[in-house]
């Protein structure tokens, strides 16, 4: 109890650690303002530059003066920012004839004869090199690079003649203080912040604060402004061109169109199939629902492309149905028809786990009383349990919806021609390399998805009438009569039975020689997928296994702040590391190369941006996991720990940490699969060095060697199941704890 | 107990929070002005959302007050975070750790302050001797019955020694048989100990059943600070005479003070005196009667005339309501018989125990 003695806040100690920690972010601080001042004058400097000597190649080559003066206007004209002098003639070697437009610069040229620059300057330009004056010269009333540009002769092989431009320097020194005093804004806020922290009653808090608020700043705000600022930057001028372009464009409509048609297909189905399982499993009383179940959930958790590879390898050109079994040659399953099939089964799931939840909910009771008032089976139906489940039918319907078009890895391998936004913001980037587009394809692509959540927001709250009474319910009765029970378990039935052999089809690959032409049992695909997606393998769990703990710290002690701490800007935190809950993939992948591609966050290429991303990506899940379980636990069992003795650190270690340890978990297995089976913002990222075993799969797909993308998706199934499975294990053993949690 | 118990002072105590929907300040607590002495049980007593839990929550360092200062032991603790401060918490809800067991509860204050194993094992046991829960030292807490719970709350806070003890409605939880004995036994531990204690409860039986002094809160304002029979027979508005009990008022004149402190005042004509007069009386004024300072009479012998409602029996006593022109009147007959007790519908007058009556100002509910 020594800390009884010091009711002041500020100790010695504290201020050290303030000021030691004021240095370091000063030193930092400066480091990365030199780094963002040099890195802008080298781009600025290449770009005129490359005006200069584009300019000096168009400038006559030979002659008489009228040729010169007449190129000078035209320059001028063309760029009158630039002041230019056109030297007919080496000096020292020819004849030399001057001419220019601006008598300030010509006057400058007669007395610079001699200087060191100017020596240098002819010399290099003799060799047809460029040469830029070290040193800034004062023109008239403004400062100005001296730049000079060889004039080629027709062969391109010897200089006949020099430009000397004078390239005003103010750009830069405004650019300069503009950096600058970000740099001290950037520094005062930190000592503000940290300041406050340190000398509050709760320091670690503050810490922990200002750390997530600079990780969110950093890695959400800073790409996504990045992104959304290249769209209507364009040459350092604001400029709606891009977006113009995307809007008028017909090949880009069409995508949009595309992904809202696929969205809408997607949604209607994926619903009215989860409607049917979530109905047999939470209002009739038939047999097999712990299976069903099972086999229903098996999609959301299954890697990308392994069911667009099962359905290639059973529907596609050489397809074991289309064209073993039926003969048919001229089936495409490519575009609207087979990316609807696939994307319904691997995202009817999310409908069914979010319908089974709300019948579940609703008191069967009312029911019986509509049965009770002898009203049919079918109208007790239509009736009560519809509009009772219809807010949660609209948005599991715009759950699946929003997801649909976010959706990249089944449309990257199963579009063919049919175009949708995802892809094509992908296309854009990688293969046309208009990063721009690119970056305003995938924020049309986040619209849809805001208006669903506003539309959630809106009215799916207010009208969800979900009754919890909390009283079992006792025996259900049973709505369904004989033949709808009898449809409803055919197609349960059958669309399971499709499930398993859509797996089974993907295990079935790894075993074939040559799927669609040679049938034979072969090992060979597995020694060789194995061998070359090792490299993979290795790297992306790697990755991910570094991520998976900086994921689950990261969201813990967000849900501690959300929850349980008070401070000014906790909802814009909240809401930054919310938002990449809603942001696509492919939206992400691109901010991230935007912002990360130069010093002093030089991250592209390395397997940091990958960890980032994972981290980044996977937060709002684990955060909306630990925030409600430590909403279910009693405030004061902290307080209690905290009373005792202990200070916020031993709390969070020796309380908080072990009671929410099933978030803890869950969400870190969580982010560790959904980082291994990441496609659509690590194919932007990824590098010789640290590629990504999915897109090897992709890889393997594209080059149709379906056996060995086989072996991997298969492994990649077998090490998501694993790793479900040990969460179970050890979520379960501490399922005690979360049934005394509340002690109320 | 090697630690001497201190006093606790709260100077000008202010919290006020802001609510989010409406934007306006609320005062939890006002200008609370409290001197508790070294080794005192006093209570805060008041209905809920008085502002009692935040008072206690501050001293307990878990709220900040907008204004004024807390002392410990005479020592300024106004900013110092929980763990720095020598209070314990029994919080209404336990908040017992769930992951660790018995031992472990009481156990975890010792662990964070690092005391030698040894010695944490000799006062976890005589801590958890104390509440008679040493047979239970394994127990997970979630297999624990309420009482027992409240039990190991108690001995988690007592085994660290605490200078002053907090507890916030410790036994709301638990029913009504077992409360009258934890009542005892806390007020009992207490004072073997000789520790300072602040106890919050809304109950007012409670609060006078086992405090020293209690204080009565009403909309964040501390309205009374006495001993439980202070506040009892000499209440200083109709609020605290309210609140800690049963209660009938009747609107007088005072007509005079006498020389022997008594108030001659009168109720509709007929002349009363009353035994004491609260601060603040003026020209008119309410005569506070308990149901146990009243008697009845035949019609016109007393001070008002009524009818009787109803009668409750309740074994050692009985309740009479009688319908005056000043509303229902509660009359306790002790020791009831036959002749005293009069049957339902009969006329009778009240008449009052003039020693135990008293004046209190007008109007303040």
């Amino acid at each position: 109890m020594s800390t009884l003695g010091a009711p002041s806040l500020f100790t010695k100690k504290k201020i050290l650690a303030f000021l030691t920690a004021c240095a370091v972010f000063l030193a930092i601080d400066l480091w990365m303002f030199s780094a963002l001042r040099d890195s802008y004058e080298k781009t600025v400097l290449q770009d005129k530059k490359e005006l200069i000597v584009a300019l000096a190649r168009s400038a006559p080559a030979g002659g008489d003066a009228a040729a010169a003066d007449a190129w000078l206007a035209e320059a001028r004209k063309a760029y009158p920012a630039v002041r230019l002098l056109h030297v007919q003639g080496i000096p020292g070697a020819d004849e030399v004839k001057v001419s220019s437009l601006d008598p300030e610069l010509k006057s400058l040229w007669a007395a610079m004869q001699g200087e060191a620059s100017f020596k240098l300057g002819v010399e290099s330009a003799s060799y047809l090199e460029v040469f830029v004056s070290p040193e800034p010269v004062r023109l008239g009333a403004q400062k100005s690079l001296l730049m000079f540009a060889p004039v080629p002769n027709k062969e391109g092989d010897t200089a006949v003649g020099i430009v000397v431009a004078a390239v005003d320097e103010s750009a830069l020194t405004s650019f300069f203080y503009l950096t600058y005093s970000l740099s001290v804004i950037a520094f005062l806020l930190f000592a503000l912040g940290f300041g406050i922290a340190t000398f509050s009653r709760d320091p670690l808090t503050g810490y922990a604060i200002l750390v997530l608020f600079a990780i969110v700043l950093t890695f959400v705000a800073y790409p996504l402004f990045e992104a959304l600022r290249l769209t209507f930057v364009q040459q350092g001028r604001f400029s709606l061109a891009v977006w113009k372009e995307i809007l008028t464009n017909k090949q880009y409509l069409g995508a949009l169109a595309g992904s809202v048609k696929l969205g809408v297909l997607t949604a209607t189905l994926s619903t009215l199939l989860g409607f049917l399982f979530a109905f047999f499993v939470a209002r009739t009383s038939m047999r097999g629902k712990k299976l069903v179940t099972a086999l229903a959930t098996l999609p959301v958790i299954s890697p990308p492309f392994s069911l667009t590879l099962s359905i290639i390898l059973l529907f596609g050109n050489n397809g074991l149905v289309t064209k073993r079994i039926l003969g048919l040659d001229h089936f495409s399953i490519y575009g609207l028809g087979g990316l609807g099939l696939v994307q319904t089964i691997s995202m009817f799931p999310i409908a069914f786990l979010t319908l089974a939840g709300v019948l579940e909910a609703i008191d069967s009771t009312l029911e019986d009383a509509s049965l009770d008032l002898n009203a049919s089976r079918w109208s007790t139906f239509a009736r009560v349990t519809l509009p009772l489940a219809a807010p949660g039918i609209l948005s599991s319907w715009l759950l699946v919806f929003t997801n649909s078009l976010a959706d990249f890895a089944n449309p990257l391998l199963l579009s063919g021609s049919f175009r949708v936004l995802s892809v094509e913001s992908y296309i854009e980037v990688t293969g046309m390399n208009r990063l721009g587009n690119g970056a305003a394809l995938s924020i049309l692509l986040l619209l849809p998805t805001l208006t669903a959540f506003f539309v959630q927001r809106a009215w799916v709250a207010k009208k969800s009438f979900v009754v919890v009474t909390g009283k079992p319910s006792g025996r259900l009765s049973d709505l369904a009569s004989r033949p709808t029970r009898i449809l409803l378990l055919t197609g349960v039935v059958l669309t399971s039975v499709f499930i398993v052999s859509l797996y089974g089809t993907i295990v079935a690959g790894c075993f074939v020689k040559n799927w669609g032409i040679d049938y034979t049992f072969t090992m060979v695909n597995i020694v060789e997928a194995l061998q070359r997606g090792k490299a993979a393998m290795l790297s992306t769990m790697t990755l991910a296994g570094i991520a998976t703990p900086i994921a689950g710290f990261i969201a813990m002690i967000g849900a501690v702040l959300v929850v349980r701490k008070r401070f000014p800007g906790k909802r814009v935190l909240e809401a930054l590391m919310m938002t990449p809950f809603a942001v696509p993939g492919t939206l992400i992948g691109i901010s991230y190369i935007l912002a990360f591609n130069q010093p002093p966050l030089l991250l592209v290429g390395t397997g940091a941006i990958l960890v980032v991303c994972y981290v980044i990506r996977e937060l709002p899940v684990g955060l909306e996991g630990g925030v409600a379980t430590l909403r279910q636990i009693d405030p004061s069992i902290e307080e209690a720990a905290s009373d005792l003795g202990a200070d916020q650190a031993t709390v969070f270690r020796t309380v908080i940490l072990p009671l929410i340890r099933p978030a803890f978990i869950s969400s870190m297995s969580y982010t560790f699969v959904r980082s291994m089976t990441a496609v659509s913002a690590i194919i932007f990222l990824i590098s010789a060095r640290w590629y990504h075993i999915t897109i090897q799969i992709y890889n393997f797909s594209e080059n149709i060697r379906f056996g060995l993308a086989s072996v991997l998706a298969t492994a990649l199934i077998i090490i998501v199941l694993a790793v479900f499975g040990l969460m179970r294990v050890l979520v379960k053993k501490s399922e005690h704890l979360e049934k005394t949690v509340t002690v109320q | 107990m090697e630690k001497h118990p201190v006093p606790v002072q709260l100077e000008k105590v202010t919290k006020i929070f802001r609510d989010p929907k409406s934007r306006s300040d609320v005062y939890a607590v006002r200008d609370a002005e409290l001197q508790i002495e070294s080794g005192e049980l006093v209570t805060l007593l008041g209905p809920s959302g008085c502002g009692k839990t935040t008072m206690l929550r501050m001293v307990g360092g878990f709220e900040l007050p907008t204004h004024g200062r807390i002392r410990i032991g005479g020592e300024d603790v106004t900013y110092l975070p929980p763990n720095a401060r020598a209070t314990a918490t029994v919080f209404q809800s336990y908040g017992l750790f769930p992951h660790l067991d018995v031992f472990e509860n009481v156990a975890y204050g010792l662990h964070v302050r690092k005391v030698p194993k040894a010695e944490t094992e000799t006062r976890v046991m005589e801590a958890l001797g104390l509440v008679g829960l040493s047979e239970l030292a394994r127990r997970a807490p979630g297999r624990l019955s309420g009482g027992q719970q409240q039990r190991v709350a108690l001995a988690r806070s007592l085994v660290v020694r605490p200078q002053v003890l907090l507890l916030d409605e410790p036994l709301s939880n638990l029913d009504a048989l077992l409360r009258e004995q934890m009542r005892v036994e806390i007020r009992r531990i207490q004072k073997s100990l000789g520790i300072t204690a602040i106890y919050v409860t809304h109950d007012r039986v409670e609060a006078m059943s086992l405090s020293d002094r209690v204080v009565v809160m009403k909309a964040g304002l501390v309205r009374q600070v006495g001993r439980p029979s202070a506040i009892y027979e000499r209440p200083d508005s109709k609020f605290v005479a309210g609140f800690v009990g049963k209660v009938a008022f009747f609107p007088v004149e005072v007509l005079g003070e006498e020389e022997d402190d008594t108030v001659t005042c009168s109720l509709a004509g007929r002349r009363i005196v009353a035994g004491s007069m609260a601060p603040g009386v003026g020209d008119k004024a309410f005569l506070m009667a308990r149901p146990e300072s009243l008697r009845l009479g035949d019609p016109g012998t007393g001070a008002c005339d009524g009818t009787v409602s109803t009668n409750v029996y309740l074994g050692s006593s009985v309740e009479c309501f009688v319908a005056t022109d000043y509303g229902e009147i509660l009359v306790q007959i002790d020791d009831p018989s036959e002749s005293r007790v009069r049957p339902e519908g009969t006329r009778v007058s009240i008449s009052f125990d003039e020693t135990r009556v008293r004046l209190l100002p007008e109007g303040d509910e």
